[in-house]
């Protein structure tokens, strides 16, 4: 589904991404970890295409596709899905009105007549249950006066409304109390599905209790120094990060 | 004509209508005031110039050859409807309340003519502002409304000004008297048909009596190359309410003032206004409002969004007098500037003698939110439809502030 081979990336003068590769596939839950400022969150940029980050050397393929050839909203209809670390205010733009808006341009992006107000309800209905969002929330503008815990559930509101292909959870975990970790880890648990994938961008192994990752990749230094199976994971809540690191300079 | 310069729109005016003696006062007036210039403190951001220069004409009677009722918006109101400046019997409602007064000037003063002169231009500044004495010396024979007592009025009063021919000039007068414990809603449209290059002067005095409450609805959709000046002065008296929502659509030039003299304990005033403009679109919004009682709260929102060469102006002037103790007012004002080349000028001035009093003011002015922006294209709504929404939940703000739900859809029609 995704392949990302040597990719560099720079902001400004600095460059974060030296040549980082990983392939996911279709099925697949990759967990990305790795110390702070070592290139998660900007991975996460350049491939939901924010254009701060510079791409200066490789290649991102996804289904086919020249993935950084395109723009942040052809991402999205292709179905690439970024849930924000820190998901923006809108006010006066209504979470309901918002995602209707967003479900009927891609609509139009594949030629089919806007969704049925009958049908797009009973979609919310269906998709906020799943992740306990409240009636109220949903009516509101777009996370203002969201508690933390709020706006990541209203995250993974928005990827089920959009049924992405391809979904990348940055931070998803952070600021979020045990209650919160379990709604969240519920909601892209059940929305799992041998045609989707899903990559979670963490810095600590907790999220990783509740989802289940078939890999878990060690960045550091703008490259993936290590990838392992979920063990991987549980060996860098244990031992931190340095054993890897120092191996590594 | 000794001090005014010779300029077009003098030539293009004759006095017409009612014989009232502030007619010819206001023309005396008008003999020894000049028109304003850049170094005029209050028009230091908006020339008159281009006004003066063109060549006008002026109605005297009521023309509506190809006009239909498609010009009054089908809102439910009673209508009043101004072609050119001038009473269209014609369009106008015939089904007014008996309890209520709507009338032109001359008809009115045959049973209401102490009310008439105890009150007309009692507001006006016709020493001070040059477009209010033009106003009062020239226009045509006005609309008068008067609610009694305790009349509370369920449907808005929508008072439509339309031209009709291109180069014509309208002088158009409306006093509105509220009486106690009263409640009434006006709306005031300004728009054309197929005509362009026009200028209409147009000038509102406001009488809220004691408990009454009255909310006025200005929405100017002029076509493009359209004047308009607007000038609306209010007095209030205890425990009232006034409510004034301005929406400026379009216009080439719209210079908008509003004074409101809050003369009167326990009142609550409200000022909103929105503009937005494109191409070489120029909105100038003086705002002035004089606490000279204790105990009132006044609340200001202006908002608006400025494209392409557009400029625009906000001055909004507070005054607490000395013994004006435990006033509250609230000023802000928000501009989006969408282009390099769009300009505004943002000007809070507040006058505050007394010292017990709670006053705030802010004004911003800035691009969009490109967090917000990349928000929404990550969604997939693209990067056109969200500045869109944006802009659209920018002026939502303002538009909400107006109470009934078919002139806010009406209004959003009229943005687009």
């Amino acid at each position: 589904m995704l392949k990302v081979k040597n990719l560099h990336a720079s902001v400004g003068d600095k460059e974060i991404l030296k040549g980082l590769d990983i392939e996911v596939k279709a099925g697949e839950i990759h967990a990305i970890m790795g110390p702070n400022g070592s290139g998660k969150s900007t991975l996460s940029a350049v491939l939901a295409g924010r254009d701060e980050y510079e791409v200066t050397a490789g290649e991102v393929d996804y289904l086919g596709k020249e993935l950084l050839e395109l723009n942040p909203e052809e991402r999205s209809w292709e179905g690439i899905f970024l849930a924000f670390q820190y998901p923006v205010e809108i006010p006066g733009v209504s979470n309901i009105n918002f995602l209707k808006t967003a479900i009927n341009e891609r609509r139009k992006y594949f030629e089919q007549d806007p969704i049925a107000a009958k049908d797009f309800l009973k979609m919310v209905k269906e998709k906020s249950a799943l992740v306990e969002l409240n009636d109220k929330l949903k009516n509101r503008s777009v996370n203002v006066g969201f508690s933390g815990g709020e706006k990541k559930r209203n995250e993974i509101f928005q990827m089920a409304m959009l049924e992405p292909k391809l979904s990348i959870l940055d931070e998803t975990d952070s600021g979020l109390d045990i209650d919160a970790l379990r709604i969240v880890a519920h909601g892209v648990n059940t929305l799992k599905s041998k045609d989707n994938a899903t990559i979670i961008i963490t810095h600590y192994q907790r999220l990783l209790d509740y989802i289940i990752p078939d890999f878990v990749h060690v960045l550091y230094d703008g490259r993936i120094i290590k990838t392992g199976g979920k063990e991987l994971a549980l060996e860098l809540e244990d031992k931190g990060y340095d054993w890897l690191t120092k191996e590594e300079a | 004509m000794v001090v005014l310069k010779e300029n077009n729109l003098l030539n293009s005016l004759s006095q017409m209508g009612v014989g009232l003696g502030a007619k010819n006062q206001a023309f005396e007036l008008l003999k020894g005031l000049e028109f304003p210039t850049r170094k005029t403190e209050d028009w230091r951001y908006t020339s008159v110039k281009k006004i003066l220069k063109k060549k006008y004409v002026q109605f005297n009677e009521a023309e509506y050859v190809g006009l239909s009722n498609e010009i009054v918006p089908s809102l439910d109101a009673y209508n009043i409807v101004l072609v050119n400046g001038v009473y269209s019997k014609e369009l106008s409602a015939v089904n007014f309340p008996d309890e209520i007064v709507v009338d032109t000037f001359p008809n009115a003063m045959e049973e209401h003519v102490s009310l008439i002169h105890s009150t007309f231009n009692g507001l006006a500044k016709n020493n001070e502002e040059v477009f209010t004495a033009l106003n009062t010396s020239y226009f045509h024979e006005g609309v008068f409304i008067h609610i009694p007592k305790k009349v509370k009025l369920e449907k808005p009063i929508h008072v439509t000004h339309v031209n009709t021919k291109s180069n014509v000039v309208s002088n158009v007068r409306l006093l509105i008297v509220a009486g106690s414990f009263s409640e009434v809603s006006v709306v005031q449209s300004f728009s054309s048909v197929n005509a362009i290059e026009c200028l209409t002067n147009s000038v509102t005095e406001v009488f809220v009596k004691e408990n009454a409450k009255v909310v006025l609805d200005k929405v100017q959709s002029e076509e493009p190359k359209n004047n308009l000046i607007c000038t609306v002065q209010v007095n209030q008296k205890a425990n009232s309410t006034f409510k004034i929502n301005t929406a400026t659509v379009s216009g080439d030039f719209v210079r908008n003032g509003v004074n409101i003299d809050v003369d009167g304990e326990n009142c609550t005033s409200e000022m909103n206004g929105l503009y937005m403009q494109k191409g070489i679109q120029h909105v100038d919004n003086h705002t002035k409002i004089s606490h000279l009682k204790p105990n009132c709260i006044s609340f200001e929102l202006y908002k608006g969004v400025l494209r392409d060469k557009s400029t625009g102006v906000f001055n909004g002037k507070v005054i607490v007098e000395v013994d004006s103790q435990k006033i509250e007012a609230y000023q802000q004002n928000k501009n989006i500037i969408l282009s390099r080349e769009a300009t505004m000028n943002a000007k809070p001035e507040l006058e505050i003698f007394a010292d017990d009093v709670k006053c705030s003011h802010g004004t911003t002015t800035g691009q969009f939110d490109e967090e917000a922006i990349f928000y929404l294209q990550t969604r997939g709504i693209s990067k056109e439809s969200a500045k869109n929404l944006l802009i659209e939940a920018f002026a939502d703000e303002v538009i909400d502030k107006v109470d009934s739900e078919e002139l806010r859809i009406w209004i959003k029609e009229k943005l687009g």
